[in-house]
C-alpha cells in the first residue's frame, strides 16, 4: 500500500518536534553518556565499556535488580487479580459508577501528599493506625499481639510490602475500568447461548467470560510491569531505599547513583540495564498471551 | 447471602482506599499539642496548622505548581490535538506515540539531564514545561476518541469548503470536548504527581509543591498537624477538578480502553 500525504498530517508536527528531542533523542543520548565518566558538572571523559563492567561487578546493582523482580512478583499478580476481582463484584451493582469513581482517586491526587499520609497513618509503634488499635485493644491483652503494625522501618520484606501496597491503591482503579471496560464488551446473547446449552454460572465464566477477558489481561500486565519497574517514586517517598537497600528498586538505584553520588555515566549503563528489562518483559508478556 | 458477601467486600475495599483520604483530613484540624502528647484519639479542633503553612512558603508553592502543570497539560493538549487529528487521517505513526507512553520521563532522568543541559533549559522553570508540551498520552486518548466520531461529518464540511483548521476548530473541537476533559485532567495529575524529575532539574527555589512537601516530611517527620494540612490543601484543587469531571473522566477513559 502506497502512502499518500495528506495535509492534516502537518497537525503532527508540533508534537513531533517535541517528542524528537525530549522523548526520542534522549534514547542516542544514554547510550552515549553510558560510555562516560561524568559528574554532570566537570567534563565527561570516555571510558568504553568500564561503566557496563563496573555495573556487572556492583553487588548493590545485582541486589537492587532482585529487589526489583521481587517486587514485580509481589506487585503484578495482586494487581491483576485485585482489578479482576473488583470488577466482578462491582458489576450490574447500584453503586458500581460511584467506586469506579472513587477507586480513580488515589492516582491522581497529590502524590506526595498521599504519601504523607500513608507514611503517619501507617508508622510502626507510634502511627495514627497502631495508636487507635491501642485505644480499641488494650496493649496488654492478648489480641492486642495480632494487632500490630508492622515494623517496616526495620524489616525489609515488610517495607517492600508497604511500597507494594502504596502503588496497588494508586492504581487499581486503572486497573478495575480496564477490566470492566472489557467486561461490557461482552455480548450478552454469548452468555445467553451458554446458558441456553445447560452451562452453570461458574462454567459460564470459566469458558465465555475469562477467555474474553484475555486482551484486558494482557494490556494489564503490560502496563502494569512498565508502572511497576518504574515506580521508584513510592520508594523515594516512603522508605528512600531502606531500610538496608530492601526497597531500593532499580529505579531508585539509578536516582542515587546519578543524582546523589553525581555518577551520572554510571547511572545511564544502569539506566539501559531498566530500559531492556521493562521493554523486553511487556514485549514478552503481550507475545505469550498472544500466542496462547 | 452471596450478595452480602459481595456488599461487604465492596464496603471494606472503599473503607481501605479512602481511609488515607480520612486521616488526612481529620489530622489537619488536630491541635499540635494533641499530636506530640500522641493523643490523637481525642477530639480537639484548631485551624492552627493550616497558620503554619505560610511561613513555609505553602501558598507560593501552590500558585507556582498549579502554573506550570497549568502551562504544561495546555501545551500538550494543544499540540495533541491537530496530532491525534493526524493520525486519525491515517499518518503512520501510531506506534511511536504507544513506545513513547511506555517510557515515562521519570525513567529517563539521566539523559534528560543532559539534553536539557545541552539546551540550557536546566535550572529553569521552563524544564517543567518544554518537555512535556507534547504528550503522548494526550495524543492517544484524543485518537481513541477522534475514531467514534463518523468521519462523514469532516468530509462534509470538507465538500462544504473548510480547511483543516476549520474541521479542527469548529467541527470537532465541539464533539471532543469530553475527550479534551479528560486527557486535560489525566495529563495535568500527571505533571502535578512528578517528584524526581522537577527535583533533579531545577534548584530549590523552582522546586514544584511535590519536592516541596515531600522535603517538609524530612524536615518535620512527627509534625503530622502541619504535614496534613500541607496534603490536605495540596490534594483539594486536585480533588475538586477531578470530581467536577468525575463522570465524564470515568466515562471516556473506559470508552477509549475498549477500542
Amino acid at each position: 500500500m502506497r502512502l499518500r500525504p495528506k495535509p492534516a498530517w502537518l497537525g503532527l508536527a508540533p508534537s513531533l518536534v517535541v517528542l524528537a528531542v525530549f522523548g526520542l533523542y534522549p534514547f542516542v543520548e544514554v547510550v552515549r553518556f553510558s560510555t562516560w565518566d561524568w559528574s554532570g558538572l566537570s567534563a565527561p571523559e570516555y571510558v568504553g565499556l568500564a561503566n557496563y563492567r563496573e555495573l556487572l561487578a556492583d553487588p548493590a546493582f545485582w541486589h537492587s535488580l532482585r529487589v526489583t523482580l521481587t517486587f514485580a512478583l509481589v506487585t503484578l499478580p495482586s494487581f491483576i487479580l485485585l482489578s479482576l476481582v473488583v470488577a466482578f463484584a462491582l458489576e450490574g451493582q447500584p453503586y458500581e459508577r460511584w467506586v469506579k469513581g472513587l477507586l480513580f482517586l488515589p492516582g491522581l491526587v497529590t502524590l506526595s501528599a498521599a504519601a504523607v499520609s500513608w507514611y503517619t497513618l501507617l508508622s510502626p509503634e507510634y502511627g495514627a493506625l497502631q495508636t487507635l488499635l491501642y485505644t480499641l485493644v488494650p496493649e496488654d491483652s492478648p489480641l492486642a499481639a495480632w494487632l500490630v503494625v508492622p515494623a517496616w522501618d526495620r524489616e525489609p520484606f515488610w517495607a517492600l510490602l508497604l511500597v507494594a501496597a502504596f502503588t496497588l491503591w494508586r492504581y487499581l482503579g486503572y486497573g478495575v475500568l480496564v477490566v470492566s471496560a472489557s467486561l461490557k464488551g461482552i455480548p450478552r446473547t454469548l452468555l445467553e447461548a451458554a446458558w441456553v446449552d445447560g452451562a452453570t454460572p461458574r462454567q459460564a465464566l470459566r469458558y465465555v467470560t475469562l477467555p474474553l477477558l484475555r486482551p484486558a489481561v494482557t494490556f494489564l500486565l503490560v502496563v502494569g510491569t512498565i508502572l511497576t519497574l518504574q515506580s521508584y517514586v513510592a520508594v523515594f517517598l516512603l522508605t528512600r531505599g531502606g531500610p538496608f537497600g530492601g526497597t531500593r528498586v532499580l529505579g531508585y538505584f539509578i536516582y542515587e547513583v546519578g543524582f546523589e553520588q553525581y555518577r551520572l555515566g554510571y547511572a545511564a549503563a544502569a539506566t539501559i540495564v531498566l530500559l531492556v528489562l521493562t521493554l523486553g518483559l511487556a514485549y514478552a508478556q503481550a507475545r505469550f498471551m498472544e500466542e496462547r | 447471602m452471596k450478595n452480602l458477601a459481595r456488599h461487604l467486600f465492596v464496603g471494606l475495599l472503599v473503607f481501605a482506599v479512602t481511609l488515607p483520604f480520612l486521616w488526612m483530613a481529620y489530622a489537619a484540624f488536630l491541635p499540635p499539642e494533641l499530636v506530640y502528647a500522641g493523643e490523637i484519639t481525642r477530639l480537639g479542633f484548631s485551624f492552627e496548622n493550616f497558620r503554619a503553612l505560610a511561613p513555609e512558603g505553602f501558598w507560593g508553592r501552590l500558585v507556582y505548581s498549579l502554573g506550570v502543570s497549568g502551562l504544561a497539560t495546555l501545551l500538550a493538549l494543544l499540540t495533541g490535538f491537530p496530532a491525534a487529528y493526524a493520525l486519525r487521517e491515517g499518518a503512520p505513526l501510531l506506534g511511536l506515540y504507544l513506545f513513547l507512553l511506555a517510557v515515562p520521563a521519570e525513567m529517563l532522568l539521566v539523559p534528560l539531564y543532559g539534553v536539557l543541559a545541552g539546551t540550557h533549559l536546566l535550572g529553569s522553570p521552563w524544564a517543567l514545561v518544554v518537555p512535556f508540551a507534547a504528550s503522548p498520552f494526550v495524543v492517544f486518548l484524543l485518537y481513541q476518541g477522534l475514531r467514534s466520531v463518523p468521519w462523514q461529518v469532516v468530509e462534509a464540511a470538507r465538500i462544504d469548503g473548510a480547511g483543516e483548521g476549520v474541521v479542527l476548530a469548529r467541527v470537532l473541537l465541539p464533539m471532543m470536548a469530553g475527550h479534551l476533559v479528560t486527557a486535560g485532567v489525566l495529563a495535568f495529575a500527571a505533571h502535578w504527581n512528578m517528584v524526581l524529575y522537577p527535583r533533579v532539574m531545577t534548584p530549590e527555589t523552582w522546586w514544584t509543591l511535590q519536592v516541596w512537601m515531600a522535603d517538609l516530611v524530612r524536615k518535620y517527620p512527627s509534625d503530622w498537624g502541619l504535614l496534613s494540612a500541607a496534603a490536605l490543601l495540596g490534594t483539594l484543587p486536585l480533588a475538586g477538578v477531578y470530581l467536577l469531571f468525575e463522570r465524564k473522566i470515568v466515562e471516556t477513559f473506559e470508552g477509549s480502553l475498549k477500542g
